[in-house]
């Protein structure tokens, strides 16, 4: 072979012609002036709910692509068994032991795309998948206390349950991944092309899904509620946070997703005053675990003086608007949570550095002591624990901390390696949630990753709370149930082996030429578009 | 020619297994356990060990190393530990979008690179050589995460010329989104290609046979561009290859400021994720670029030179 300079040069130049052109086959979706949100996520993982792994931009699809059998109020958080209204469902019951709850199905509810109606055996469908050991589902845990789901007729659901839960349509109902899917497209398509090309009964149909444009999404025309007011809604993906300010502030995106770091709002209410913030209250609960096996946290006069040091109130104030302080482990909005108005005075702890530090001296450690700790980069936690660190450097607790990348946190936690863990999570409003998670003896943490959330080994390290977590689930009445919660949250306060800091809101900033039809209250990090019109 | 290419791609083969190697051992010692990434804080201890079943995550580390190779040796890539989306599909969708970077900040590189240099050597110690030393130091300096962001401000969000993210669908849609990116890359390759063609020129013009050219009465101009620049152009060509290189490696972090979709984004979204099955391809895709253009370089080399003749 032989091969001549103009020849190398010809040929490397059409080769790199077809290479750089390779991709420009991507078809221009049609899209009419959709309503575009950006996301803080690099791409679609999925839109299937029960896809492992979802970020906000797939939840946010997900809402709209996807109906769950009840629903709250467009922009709130249910959390009573009142508050919760007719979705798939026309309406519901419970046992009077709240064991078995029985959904009636609204007639003529169809899925997109032609895969015909909506009953009972999509239903059963959805769920029979969580209750499956062996297929890997979102949000398991979720389901466990689900024993058997059937259809006694092709409109008629019912589930029984192990446990009685007066709040089932808020513990599963409507979580993300008890989102309906359509049998027969799941079982047509397969799990891979379910996942990128799913099937509901949602406001929106997907149009086209694209690692680079989002989530193109239409309106579905005969959904049960009525045609959404806007034809078309983008969900975009961007995870850069300057990239994502700079698309807002260039009109190019209707909606971005907020950042939850002190001063975000106020900056972007500089940049622009007539931006519009929609935040979701409680958001995420942020809570310190102190690890009862390691000294000096062992010792409750030292948990007692980092109470009285940490001042929940000031780091809310530091993320302007998007931050309460909370009292107990339950988000102020919850119900179980308990007001400092109505503790005990020896459990208010309203912040005392002076009481603090007599406590620490009290403890052995007039000198002050040193902690080791670690935490995620990640702009909430680093922000929470560096505030932190400040004010507990004023009582001589110096927090000898890391700040490393979120997945080492994550796994390095599991491993029982912190002393001080920061745990942000946000919950569906059931309030025996948190407890279970991160304070049952059975969920320790333990040294070889197989254990639980327990971070603070409560209930193994000192007596815990495991007995009243047990009435409380055996409890089938709301308010009673709601009291001995209560109760939980006092003896937690008293034993401070986890301490509730603030809730983060999940914020979305929104130009006003886009109004969604109703004020964002609370709920989860998503929320419905389909009354959403743009001018 | 071909044995050429076929001796230099058998060389590669103990580079190649040098970076899978090093790729899989410094997967397995980054802490983070995939399973706990992918499945949340919802999920039970059984999921969890059903998960790193699924994933071969619960094999021995010689036993999923030696399927590594294989799978690699095969061009297996095999799925997406997140999405479940064939690796291959997933570099394949984004492999063009960093090429088409990097090809066209090269390209203006070049453009203004070459001439840059060209100006400053004929032009030694005066203005214009002192435009450009200083243009390149300016260039160098800057660091282009920095300057892209600029660059946006600028002219996408103040002036709206350019999008200001994304990739762009179709082909003056795409050269429209990667304008500004290429822009930002360009500025530290045309610093360099400057600086490399001024060093050059100026070596050469000063050798005999120049002097000779002239002496026989070539014009200036003929004197440069036949006779001195294409001499010169050789160590161009071999840092064209490296700059080439580095063009590649430098685009991740602007595909990250200008959101544009790419191999880098993919692999920087995988490594938060633990995603193993595409880091490690993600990797592999580098590697193979660091041949071939290494192998490309060889061969522009001796082209450009025709006084040099490669050996298999």
């Amino acid at each position: 072979m032989t091969l001549n300079r103009r020849a190398f040069v010809a040929s490397s130049t059409v080769a790199a012609a077809a290479v750089g052109t390779a991709g420009w086959t991507i078809p221009a979706a049609a899209q009419a002036a959709p309503i575009t949100i950006a996301l803080a996520a690099r791409s679609p993982t999925g839109l299937n709910p029960q896809q492992t792994a979802l970020t906000g931009g797939d939840s946010w699809a997900i809402r709209q692509i996807f109906d769950t059998l009840v629903k709250p109020d467009d922009g709130t958080f249910a959390v009573r068994p009142e508050d919760f209204r007719p979705a798939l469902a026309e309406s519901w019951e419970s046992s009077p032991d709240a064991r078995t709850w029985t959904y009636r199905l609204r007639r003529g509810v169809t899925f997109h795309k032609g895969y015909g109606e909506m009953t009972s055996e999509d239903v059963v469908f959805t769920f029979s998948r969580h209750l499956d050991p062996g297929t890997v589902t979102n949000q398991k845990a979720l389901y466990t206390n689900i024993a058997r789901v059937e259809a006694p007729d092709s409109h008629t659901v019912r589930f029984l349950l192990k446990r009685p839960d007066p709040l089932f349509n808020g513990s599963v109902a409507t979580t993300l991944a008890a989102n309906i899917l359509s049998k027969k497209a799941f079982e047509e398509r397969g799990p891979q092309r379910f996942n990128m090309d799913p099937i509901g009964t949602g406001a929106y149909q997907v149009e086209s899904v694209s690692p680079t444009e989002g989530v193109l999404l239409t309106a579905f025309a005969d959904h049960w509620a009525g045609r959404a007011a806007h034809p078309t809604v983008r969900v975009a993906f961007i995870a850069d946070t300057t990239a994502r300010t700079l698309a807002f502030a260039s009109g190019q995106i209707d909606m971005i997703e907020g950042v939850r770091a002190p001063g975000w709002i106020p900056t972007m209410r500089q940049r622009d005053a007539r931006t519009i913030f929609d935040a979701t209250a409680p958001g995420s609960f942020n809570s310190l675990h102190l690890n009862l096996t390691r000294p000096p946290l062992d010792n409750l006069k030292v948990r007692q003086a980092i109470r009285l040091a940490i001042n929940n109130a000031q780091i809310a104030a530091a993320f302007t608007g998007m931050s309460e302080p909370m009292v107990g482990i339950i988000a102020p909005q919850f119900a179980g949570s308990v007001k400092a108005d109505d503790l005990p005075a020896e459990l208010r702890y309203a912040p005392d550095p002076a009481r603090a530090k007599r406590l620490l001296a009290e403890a052995g450690f007039p000198n002050g002591v040193t902690i080791p700790c670690f935490t995620s980069q990640r702009e909430d936690y680093a922000a929470i624990m560096l505030i932190i660190q400040e004010q507990l450097r004023a009582i001589g607790v110096n927090l000898d901390m890391k700040i490393i990348d979120h997945a080492t946190m994550h796994a390095e936690n599991r491993k029982d390696r912190n002393a001080l863990t920061l745990y942000s999570s946000s919950y569906p409003p059931v309030p025996t949630q948190p407890f279970l998670q991160q304070l049952l003896a059975s969920a320790e943490v333990k040294a070889d990753s197989t254990g639980g959330e327990n971070y603070s080994h409560y209930g193994v390290a000192i007596p815990g709370v495991d007995a009243l977590l047990e009435r409380a689930q055996d409890e089938p009445d709301f308010g009673k149930r709601t009291a001995l919660i209560q109760d939980i949250e006092r003896q937690v306060l008293r034993d401070l082996p986890l301490l509730g800091i603030v809730t983060l809101s999940y914020v979305i900033a929104r130009n006003p030429r886009v109004d969604i039809g109703y004020p964002v209250k609370s709920g989860y990090a998503y929320w419905p578009l389909n009354r959403a019109k743009k001018a | 020619m071909l044995r050429t290419i076929a001796a230099r791609l058998v060389d590669a083969v103990p580079t190649v297994l040098l970076v899978l190697t090093l790729v899989f051992v410094a997967l397995r010692l980054l802490p983070g356990d995939p399973a706990l990434v992918v499945l949340g804080e919802y999920a039970t201890q059984d999921q969890l060990a059903l998960f790193r079943r699924q994933m071969g995550l619960d094999l021995p580390l010689p036993q999923q190393y030696l399927d590594f190779l294989w799978r690699m040796a095969t061009f297996d890539y095999g799925n997406s530990m997140i999405t479940q989306t064939p690796v291959a599909k997933l570099i394949g969708e984004n492999l063009p979008y960093t090429i088409e970077l990097t090809l066209v900040a090269t390209g203006i590189g070049v453009l203004f690179g070459v001439p840059m240099g060209i100006l400053a050597a004929v032009n030694r110690n005066r203005l214009p050589d002192t435009g450009v030393r200083l243009f390149s130091l300016v260039g160098y300096a800057i660091p282009d995460f920095y300057l892209g962001a600029l660059f946006l401000i600028a002219f996408a969000l103040n002036l709206g010329w350019f999008p200001i993210n994304g990739g762009g669908t179709g082909f003056w849609d795409r050269m429209h989104h990667v304008f500004l990116p290429a822009l930002t890359l360009a500025m530290v390759k045309t610093a360099f290609i400057g600086r490399l063609t001024r060093t050059s020129l100026l070596e050469v013009l000063g050798k005999d046979y120049v002097r000779t050219a002239r002496a026989k009465g070539a014009r200036e101009n003929r004197v440069i561009y036949r006779h001195a620049l294409r001499n010169a152009m050789l160590p161009v060509t071999t840092g064209l290859g490296l700059s080439l290189l580095a063009t590649l490696s430098g685009s991740v972090a602007i595909e990250l400021v200008f959101n544009r979709p790419g191999i880098g984004e993919v692999l920087i979204s995988a490594i938060a994720k633990r995603d193993y099955p595409v880091i490690q391809a993600g990797v592999v895709v580098f590697a193979f670029f660091v041949v071939v253009v290494n192998l490309t370089v060889d061969l522009a080399y001796a082209l450009v030179d025709p006084r040099i003749r490669v050996k298999a």
